[in-house]
Formats: structure tokens, sequence, C-alpha cells
């Protein structure tokens, strides 16, 4: 059986929502600097938009730490969101 | 469409990228200062608006604050309010301060006197208020009001501010982006000035040619209370100058056969400037009421119960603006009293009489219709013109008309208020407002003339006056006390330009029909030299010869009886060989 897929827009997607000018990569680990436009306040952008899309809220050492889409996938996983 | 640089500072992170700040981005291009040195922004940024968005907090400790009596805290906020009054005194670009002083305080520390943090908080206000009056550039905005709206602790967040220096969570930083905007959109638009307001469904509950008049849902509780509050919200706006108007489809007869015999109904027949009561599609019946007023439908705001008929109105005319309030009616009555659309930085006095003058305009249309003969019909109107001076009572209403006036206006001039104020304080300047009344009323402030003099020339700067008093040759009278102010203050020549602007078609023939000639001066005329000092021309300039100028029309009016309040003497006479 297939898996079924996310109903839950992909971390590449909002990454694409927050940077529309951007390309964003379809495969591949992705982190702060990897586009253009993410600098350390798109990525800080960035993170709200996470949380306002998963109803989740990080902490401000979180909002430092974590910087590539596989940590905020991790981090979003430990608070039972399915990506 | 061209975007205006819009300078943003703040005295904490704005995180510009964050979607809040898109809202602004159809018209505004965007510049963000360096957040820790907004006194730089303020004194640097003098050729571009800017926005300063101020968190009291970040400015001023709260424990420096503490103990303080009156006058130190004055003192202690003097050096907050330096750069802003630096920028307003070199500045004539608007300065929007949007300020904040919320932070969280015990309830017990105020209860029996206010804390120093409420004391300063109200020294601020009260010294930025006390700036604007003296400086029209400066718009406030209270942040803490907006953000109250979805409460005060949601609107800021903790963690933003230690990770990344921003107050504001971002829904915070979002309402604060929607309460500066409106702002800033008035300062360079015009508010809207008709209402059109559905009658079944809005004015009050029900179908009143179904049940009738004695059934219809209008007062005592429930939803005909708050169908009774539309009508209250909606003649608050009449009496400050908008306009309201019917688009019903319904039998005449019905509706006004509620306004004169319900007793809860709260608007009469007098409130509304104009009505289409039939059967036609709303969209055909607003251009017809636009026709009506002599206004174009990008004034006009719609409100209707019925989502099909607010559809149709968008695609038939997306000029207008259409509201889609929710369905819960007892919404509606904030709904109108918080509208944007209407809001007007300074009321003034022709605000609130203007569904009177417009009404007579449209009494004067009819007359004028039914003579036979132009001349006589001018003469019986017995009208009664005057001028009032530029000065702190006058300067709202110029404003209005400079940034109003499309139709009648020689150059397209758009001075802000600011300019104006200049203009009206320099002792080279001849400017004057010009009030006329007749026997169709009183038309208030009409008309806004200003010339710059240099030696024995002049030219004249502004010439414009209300569509609403067109075809009564008051524009003559304005040339004419023009003229006798210029000559009494030794000026012989009066240069005047038509700059076409594609809707001044109206004022093209003004200038050739009143004495003026088109102008070819020579290099070495010495009047070439006079003008060029004055104003850049880019339309085609006319010259007229004050010692020989016959201004025709002049005996169509008479002198009021009572005076309104001369201009005072100028320095102009002096300033002038």
């Amino acid at each position: 059986m297939p898996p079924r897929p996310s109903p839950n827009p992909s971390l590449r997607a909002l990454l694409q929502q927050q940077f529309p000018k951007a390309t964003v990569p379809a495969t591949g680990s992705l982190a702060v600097g990897d586009i253009r436009e993410w600098d350390s306040l798109g990525h800080f952008n960035y993170l709200m938009l996470v949380e306002e899309t998963f109803d989740v809220r990080f902490s401000v050492e979180e909002m430092a730490e974590l910087k590539g889409l596989d940590q905020i996938a991790a981090a979003l996983a430990s608070r039972g969101v399915e990506l | 469409m061209t975007k205006t640089t819009l300078r943003v500072c703040g005295s904490s992170h704005l995180l510009p990228g964050a979607p809040a700040w898109a809202r602004l981005e159809p018209q505004w291009a965007l510049v963000f200062g360096d957040f820790a040195d907004w006194p730089t922004a303020l004194r640097t940024a003098s050729a571009d608006p800017l926005l300063w968005i101020l968190t009291l907090e970040d400015v001023s400790a709260p424990e420096s604050l503490e103990g303080l009596d009156a006058g130190a805290l004055d003192d202690a906020l003097a050096t907050l309010m330096a750069p802003l009054e630096a920028r307003l005194a070199a500045s004539t670009q608007p300065t929007v301060v949007a300020w904040t002083a919320w932070r969280p305080q015990s309830a017990i520390a105020s209860a029996r006197r206010p804390s120093s943090w409420s004391r300063a908080t109200r020294r601020l206000e009260t010294a930025l208020y006390g700036l604007a009056a003296q400086r029209v550039a400066l718009h406030l905005v209270d942040l803490d009001a907006a953000l109250a709206i979805d409460g005060l602790a949601a609107a800021f967040d903790s963690r933003n501010f230690y990770a990344a220096s921003c107050r504001f969570s971002r829904k915070g930083l979002a309402r604060v982006v929607a309460a500066v905007e409106p702002v800033l959109q008035r300062i360079v638009a015009a508010p809207k000035k008709v209402l059109v307001l559905d009658c079944d469904g809005v004015l009050w509950g029900d179908v009143v040619g179904e049940v009738g008049v004695g059934r219809i849902v209008l007062g005592g509780d429930g939803l005909g209370r708050a169908h009774k509050d539309i009508q209250r919200a909606a003649r608050r706006l009449g009496q400050t100058g908008t306009l309201l108007a019917l688009a019903s489809k319904n039998t005449a007869a019905d509706v006004w056969e509620a306004f004169d015999r319900h007793s809860d109904m709260v608007l009469t027949r007098d409130d509304i400037a104009a009505w289409r009561i039939d059967w036609s599609e709303k969209a055909a019946n607003l251009v017809e009421m636009a026709k009506d007023l002599d206004l174009g439908l990008e004034s006009f705001v719609f409100l209707d119960d019925n989502p099909f008929e607010r559809e149709k109105m968008r695609l038939a005319l997306p000029q207008v603006t259409t509201l889609e309030p929710l369905a819960d009616v007892t919404t509606w009555p904030a709904l109108i009293d918080g509208l944007d659309d209407f809001a007007r930085f300074d009321a003034t006095a022709e605000d609130a009489a203007k569904a009177q003058q417009y009404r007579n305009r449209a009494a004067f249309a009819d007359a004028q219709r039914s003579a036979g003969d132009e001349t006589s019909f001018l003469a019986g109107l017995a009208m009664e013109a005057s001028s009032s001076p530029l000065d702190a009572t006058t300067l709202a209403r110029a404003e209005q008309l400079a940034a109003k006036t499309n139709q009648y206006n020689l150059r397209g001039a758009r001075h802000t208020a600011a300019e104006l104020d200049a203009l009206a304080a320099s002792p080279t300047t001849v400017a004057f407002l010009t009030r006329l009344r007749d026997r169709f009323g009183d038309h208030g402030a009409v008309g806004l003339t200003i010339a710059r003099v240099a030696g024995d020339t002049a030219f004249l700067d502004s010439f414009l006056m209300s569509c609403r008093v067109l075809g009564r040759h008051l524009d003559a009278w304005m040339l004419g006390r023009l003229a006798a102010r210029l000559q009494g203050c030794g000026v012989r020549w009066l240069f005047a330009e038509f700059r076409d602007s594609g809707r001044n078609a109206v004022a093209a023939d003004f200038l050739a029909a009143h004495g003026f000639v088109p102008w070819r001066g020579h290099d070495g005329d010495p009047r070439r030299c006079a003008m060029a000092s004055l104003s850049a021309i880019e339309g085609e300039l006319y010259l007229a010869d004050l010692d020989t100028l016959v201004i025709p029309h002049l005996d169509l009016f008479h002198a009021p009886e009572t005076q309104p309040q001369s201009e005072p003497p100028r320095a102009l006479a002096a300033a002038v060989p």
C-alpha cells in the first residue's frame, strides 16, 4: 500500500511562499543561506510562517538553532505534526 | 502605477519581508531604516514621506521615569521628541507616527494613583498632539487602540523581542500595518463622498412592499434595534459631510411611506441627497445618481444586504466600493461607524453642509433649465461673493479644494496642507478663498486663488473652483478680486498657465475669455526673467495687463450684507517695490 499523502503543505512549499521570487530546489537538504533571499531575517519570517501554518510555537532557543529543513521537520515531528 | 517612496523606521525591529508589509506594497516603495538609529532616519529622510513606529519602552526605560514630576517627565520626553521636531521643521513631506506605550503593569500599582508609566504615556500623547496642532504634515496613530481590537497581550511577543528585537507578534505587526494603512491612504487620496444604501434588509428588516410599513422590522429590541442603529450610524456620516443615497428595488411610494410614517425611522427625506427606487439594475441607477450629483463613481460606497446584488455591482462597476458585511446584521452599525472610506483628518463646516449644497445644486440646475435668458437668470440669483484669507482657520478647506478639484483647475495644482501653510505665510504670496451665497443657499468656500509675486509681475499659481458653482461666472469675480489686490501691491503684469490635465477642459477657455493673451515674450523681455523666477511652465502661458484689463460679468455680484473677515494687511506691500 503506497504511503498516504500528507495533508500538510511541505516545508519547501512554505519556503516558496516566503520567498516567492526564489527558485526552491525540489530535492536535497536545504538550510539558511542556500537560497539568496534566505538570510537570517528571512529565516525568522519563515519560522513564523511555519509556526502559523502548523499552529505550533518554537522557543527562543529553537528560533536560533533551527537552521535547516531537516531540523525544522524534526522539531515539528516532536510536536506530533505529520509532514 | 508609480509607487511613492515611504521611509519606515522603528524604535525596534520591524521584520521587513514579513507578510504584514505586503499590504502597503501596491502603493508604496518601502525603504526600511536601521531600527537602532531611528533619530538619524528622522533627521535625514526629509525628501520622502516617513512612517515611524515608536514603542515608548524602547526609548524610555520605565525605571528612568519612576517618581518624576510633570516637568521632569516632559524633559525626559523632550529627548525623544527632538528628532521628530527636527524632521517636521525640515520637511513638508507627510510624517506618520504610530506609537504604543503598552506594557504589562499590575492593576494594584495604579489603583490609588496613576503610575509613573501611565503619566508618561499621557504626557507623550499630549506632546504628540500638541506638535500635530502646529505641524500639518504630522499624523498620529494610537497603536494601543488599534492593537486592543485583538487584545494587547496577543499583539506583542516577548520571544520575538529576545530572538529578533521585534516587539510585535506576527499578528500584532499585521494589525500595526492595518492601522497605519488608511492614514497613509488618506494622505494621498480624498475620502469617498456617497454612501448608497439599500432599504429592505438594511434600513429596516423584511420587505416593505410585502409586509407593509407597519410590519417592517425597525425599532424595539433585537434586530429592529440594530436596523435603527444602522440608520443612526448612516445619519452620523451624513452630518459630517457624506452624502447618503438610496438604491432600492421597490415601489417608491412604499419606501417614502416608511420614511414619512414609521415612528422609528431615524433618517428623513432631507437626509437623502439622491435616490433611485425602482426595478432597474442598481449599477445603472448608480451611474445616473453619479451624473445627478456630478461625482465620479469612484466616490461611491455601496451597502446592500443581498450578496447577489453586491456581486453584480462589483462586476458592473468595479470602481464603486462595494462593502462585504457579515451576515449578522447586528455588526453593521459598527461596520458603518468604523468605515475608513469617509473619514477625514479635519472635518470642516463645509463638510457638514455638503448634502444641502448638493441639493441646492440640483435645484439650480432645474431652475437654469426652465429659465430662458441666462443673463437675467443669473442677475436674479442675487449672488454675494466674498473672500477670506488663507490662514489656520481656512487651511483645512483650502487643502480639500486643492486635493479634490479636478475639473475647474487651471493648472491641476495639488498643494499639500504643508505647502499651503508655507504659501500662506509667504510675504510674496496673495492667497484667498472665495465664498458664494445666492438665493439657492450658502455654498460655502468654493474657490481658491493663489498668486506669487516678483516685482511688478505675478503668476497665477492656483486658480480652482468647485464644480458645484459652475455656470455663475464666479471665476470672473475671483479674478477681479485678485487683480484689485495685486494692483494694490504694485503689480501690473499677471501671468497665468493653462495646463491640460485631461480633466480640466471646462477651464480651458477662461483665460482667453477674460482678457489674457497667449504670451510669446522674447528672451530680452524683463518679464520673462521675473516669470522664470516664479514657476516652471509646462502648459500654455498667458499674460494680462492689469492696467487695461476689463473683466466681464462682475456686475452680477453684490457685496455681502455682512462681509466676512477681510484679509489682514500683508507684508506683501512692503516686500514689493
